[in-house]
């Protein structure tokens, strides 16, 4: 016991001591602190958030998102649209034949120009089936590359299908044909010969891989990448002249490496939100200079629940279950209102988001209403401030990812308040492992399964709501409506979205969609969680952008003042 | 002893084969697979794309194919490639390797260094106020979690004193350094970890090291060996210490052999570039290459130093023979 108390004061009076000033930064060197892992950085290959980070900064697209959620171009001059007569149907109106011009001065680390036979040459590797590319559609859904050879920047790109979406071509990178070519034909026939042999793999530091403001001097796997100005950068050169970016595993050290000067700044990669709330009083109280940034992003965490469970067939239990607990209390209580209640899955930062009572159901907080709503389908209350029908009890199974604390306050927050009107939520974890890899990817979680959906501004609800995409054995477990929601309406207009031009229309259909998702509730909306960063007040121009293209896009206009 | 290292060497051979096997069967009964991460990564990821990628990695073969699959890259002096790193295992396990290797050796040795003597010194004065302060500082060593302890450790000499750095391998970016500076500054980054790691061998070994020296200080050649005139340090150390050497091999030789692993969490407290968080990794997003690669050499390791022990009890303990 002794020892216990020894332990806290110890680590208490730790905590008390005060801090030494940090020094000052210059344009000199900029040590981004982050905590997720980074793999090779082959464009083509790649999959990880910390990958892509670290990417944006030696590399770019045709276009990208912005941090105001506004496409915009990089490598190309403009984006085609059928309004600026760059893109077009073909004569039988199933395709879309864009032209993509690329910048004069869009070049290589090693000065060789960035042409359409880069973009070829990246369609080529990644169709190939001995090549592991995760989402192959971003590379395939264009058929053809074509371009003629007095102008090789200017490209026409046939697309398979005549979809709206077509310019959003993040995904789609060019690779520098002159120096991958060569290993491609070496070894683009063995399965995975192709990357394992790239010079992503090989050579990380050879300047003609990137084509960004940054190029790699130095890349360790699993510690640290050092980046310097790239002097053939198409746009201005960065105003920082050297950035390492740092891995700190540990989210716990990441606050004394950024105290202690280890590193400058934490990254999106970094912080979990606890903590950052966390330093942002700790700055406050301490006056340290730093400023830590919240931003509402598009991830949205939800409830999923399962419609095969016999209680949650029923409507109006599932709307009970909505209107039984009060969001806008639970942001407030522990998110300090820094995350936003979410109504659907659609989050403010999208373009196809709507609040409209008009257009969707709204479920305010009302425990009466859930009461009555519970009474109307059946299950009395009794005694013990329980409810039962037909002798069964009201009881449901409500489960998570063991070990994540935001979420499990979240829990014991909303089993709370389902209590108290009578419902009984058993909790029940398991390692993230386990909870994805096997319980809600097989539907196993009984009844309510806790987690939180990544995707981009205006992104077809098809994966996760479509019918044809519930996780199934003869799916190979591969689809996302894990909540098994069947309506042939939702399915349809879901496909109608993906091929519908005009952009009203197109949102009319995404809040019909919407209308569907909020009257039937297969899903519990709790709230959309934001982005955050810490910037040293000396660092100017920093924006966090709220959804998966990273903030390192704009990392040429960061300045240290 | 020639035929018994063999034999033991045999036997090695055939219990990691068996092992590995074994493992790699109960890493496929695990939940998920490297396609299942990139699916929760990335929603946008097709059925078709899941199909190809299984058929690609070859998770659509039973496991013992894939397992005779693996053991034949093994076999070509391949260790494989890593699903996560997206690299070959061997060029991100080498350096990795060899960082663990130091960060846990200069633990143990340190450690071995303070123990034995403080050790020694409390089973000699056992029940005076020494002994006593030596134990609460094993105990401490034993009980404080060393994640906590390289969290204190890092606010106290980083973060308050600045005179080490918060975490790390090396300094990135250092140019045209000797390499005896480059040494120096790698020391620089070592001190922390392994202080943190030390300090619970350090309880461990102290411990240890005084009931075997109390158990062999009461026996019967002590006193023959005092009455013999001898000096008293040559009776602690030639025969007090020397008869207590053989539960000491047994612990310190099954240290040596989980330095592979043991470093694991002051590896992540300090951002230090080693192989135990990337096993850990491994196992956890079923990169199979670089789990089974360390796998077999955390196996190995165990089973060589098992050899070790057993034939450095012969050479601590005369009476003991092989056959």
């Amino acid at each position: 016991m002794k020892k216990i108390t020894l332990g806290l004061i110890s680590s208490f009076a730790i905590a008390l001591l005060p801090f030494q000033s940090i020094a000052a930064l210059n344009n000199g060197e900029l040590k981004i602190g982050i905590t997720q892992e980074f793999e090779n950085l082959n464009p083509l290959i790649m999959t990880m958030s910390a990958t892509t980070y670290i990417y944006s900064m030696v590399g770019r697209s045709l276009v990208t998102l912005d941090a105001d959620g506004r496409w915009v171009t990089q490598l190309a001059k403009q984006i085609p649209s059928l309004e600026n007569g760059q893109a077009k149907f073909s004569t039988d109106k199933k395709q879309i034949i864009a032209i993509w011009e690329i910048l004069e001065n869009a070049k290589w680390g090693d000065g060789k120009p960035i042409t359409c036979e880069d973009f070829k040459f990246s369609l080529e590797v990644a169709s190939n089936p001995n090549v592991s590319v995760g989402e192959k559609e971003t590379f395939t859904q264009v058929k053809a590359i074509e371009w003629d050879p007095k102008n090789p920047k200017k490209c026409t790109f046939t697309y398979e299908k005549a979809r709206w979406d077509f310019y959003q071509l993040t995904g789609f990178k060019p690779l520098p044909k002159h120096i991958e070519e060569p290993v491609y034909k070496k070894y683009g026939s063995q399965k995975e010969g192709y990357e394992k042999n790239s010079n992503y793999n090989k050579n990380p530091t050879l300047e003609g891989l990137y084509n960004g403001p940054y190029k790699i001097a130095e890349v360790k796997l699993g510690s640290h990448v050092t980046l310097i100005p790239n002097p053939q950068f198409y746009g201005k050169q960065p105003h920082i002249k050297k950035v390492i970016v740092k891995l700190i595993p540990n989210t716990g050290t990441l606050e004394a490496n950024l105290r202690s000067g280890t590193i400058d700044t934490v990254s999106s990669l970094g912080f979990t939100f606890d903590q950052a709330i966390a330093f942002e009083k700790k700055v406050k109280s301490e006056n340290l200079p730093f400023e830590v940034m919240f931003k509402p992003s598009i991830t949205y965490e939800h409830i999923d629940l399962n419609l095969e469970n016999p209680i949650l067939k029923d409507v109006r239990v599932r709307k009970a279950l909505v209107y039984a607990i009060n969001r806008e209390e639970l942001v407030q209580a522990l998110f300090d209102g820094k995350q936003q209640v979410a109504i659907h899955n659609i989050a403010p930062l999208d373009p196809w988001y709507t609040a409209d009572p008009k257009k969707i159901t709204l479920y305010p907080y009302s425990k009466r209403e859930a009461s009555r709503l519970l009474d109307e389908a059946g299950w009395k209350l009794e005694k013990d401030g329980l409810r039962y029908k037909d002798g069964k009890k009201l009881s449901l199974l409500f489960m998570t990812t063991a070990g994540n604390k935001n979420r499990e306050t979240v829990q014991t927050f909303l089993q709370g308040q389902w209590k108290a009107v009578g419902i009984e939520v058993n909790i029940k974890n398991e390692p993230a492992r386990v909870f994805f890899g096997e319980t809600t990817k097989k539907r196993k979680f009984g009844a309510m399964a806790m987690y939180a959906w990544v995707s981009s501004p205006e992104n077809n609800p098809k994966s996760t709501l479509h019918s044809s995409n519930i996780p199934s054995e003869k799916n190979g477990y591969s689809g996302q409506n894990n909540m098994g929601y069947v309506n042939k309406k939702v399915d349809e207009l879901c496909e109608k979205i993906e091929t519908e031009f005009n952009p009203k229309t197109r949102t009319d259909l995404v809040h019909q969609v919407l209308k569907y998702y909020t009257d039937e509730v297969p899903v519990i909306p709790l709230y959309y969680r934001s982005d955050v960063a810490v910037r040293p007040t000396q660092l100017t121009n920093f924006r966090l952008p709220g959804h998966q293209h990273a903030e390192t896009n704009e990392i040429e206009n960061w300045d240290i003042k | 002893m020639t035929s018994f290292i063999l034999r033991r060497l045999f036997q090695t051979l055939v219990v990691i084969v068996l092992l590995s096997y074994f493992c790699y069967t109960l890493m496929t009964l695990m939940p998920g697979d490297p396609v299942e991460l990139m699916i929760q990564s990335n929603p946008k990821i097709t059925s078709e794309d899941v199909t190809r990628l299984r058929q690609l990695y070859g998770l659509d073969q039973p496991t013992y194919v894939r397992y005779f699959n693996w053991v034949k890259t093994i076999a070509q002096g391949d260790l494989g490639y890593s699903r996560t790193y997206r690299v070959p295992v061997s060029e991100i396990m080498g350096p990795k390797l060899i960082n663990t290797m130091v960060l846990s050796i200069s633990s143990m040795i340190l450690s071995l260094l303070i123990a034995i003597p403080l050790g020694v010194i409390a089973a000699l004065r056992a029940g005076t106020r020494w002994d006593y302060l030596v134990n609460f500082f094993a105990f401490a060593g034993i009980s404080i979690p060393s994640f906590w302890l390289g969290i204190v450790l890092i606010i106290i000499f980083a973060v308050l004193l600045h005179i080490l750095p918060a975490g790390g391998t090396f300094t990135v970016g250092l140019e045209n350094i000797t390499t005896f500076q480059m040494l120096l500054d790698r020391a620089k980054y070592l001190i922390l970890p392994v202080l943190s790691l030390a300090y619970m061998e350090i309880g461990i070994f102290l411990r240890f090291t005084r009931s075997a020296m109390l158990e062999a200080m009461r026996n019967d050649y002590i006193r023959t060996a005092k009455a013999k005139g001898l000096s008293y340090w040559t009776v602690v150390w030639g025969h007090g210490f020397r008869n207590a050497l053989l539960p000491l091999i047994t612990v310190i030789t099954m240290s040596f052999a989980h330095v592979f692993a043991g470093a694991t969490i002051s590896e992540t407290v300090f951002a230090y570039q080693g192989v135990g968080k990337l096993v850990y990794d491994s196992i956890i997003s079923n990169d199979f290459n670089v789990a089974m690669v360390s796998f077999m050499i955390s196996v190995t390791m165990v089973l060589v130093f098992n050899l070790i022990a057993d034939i450095l009890y012969g050479v601590a303990d005369p009476r003991i023979t092989y056959k």
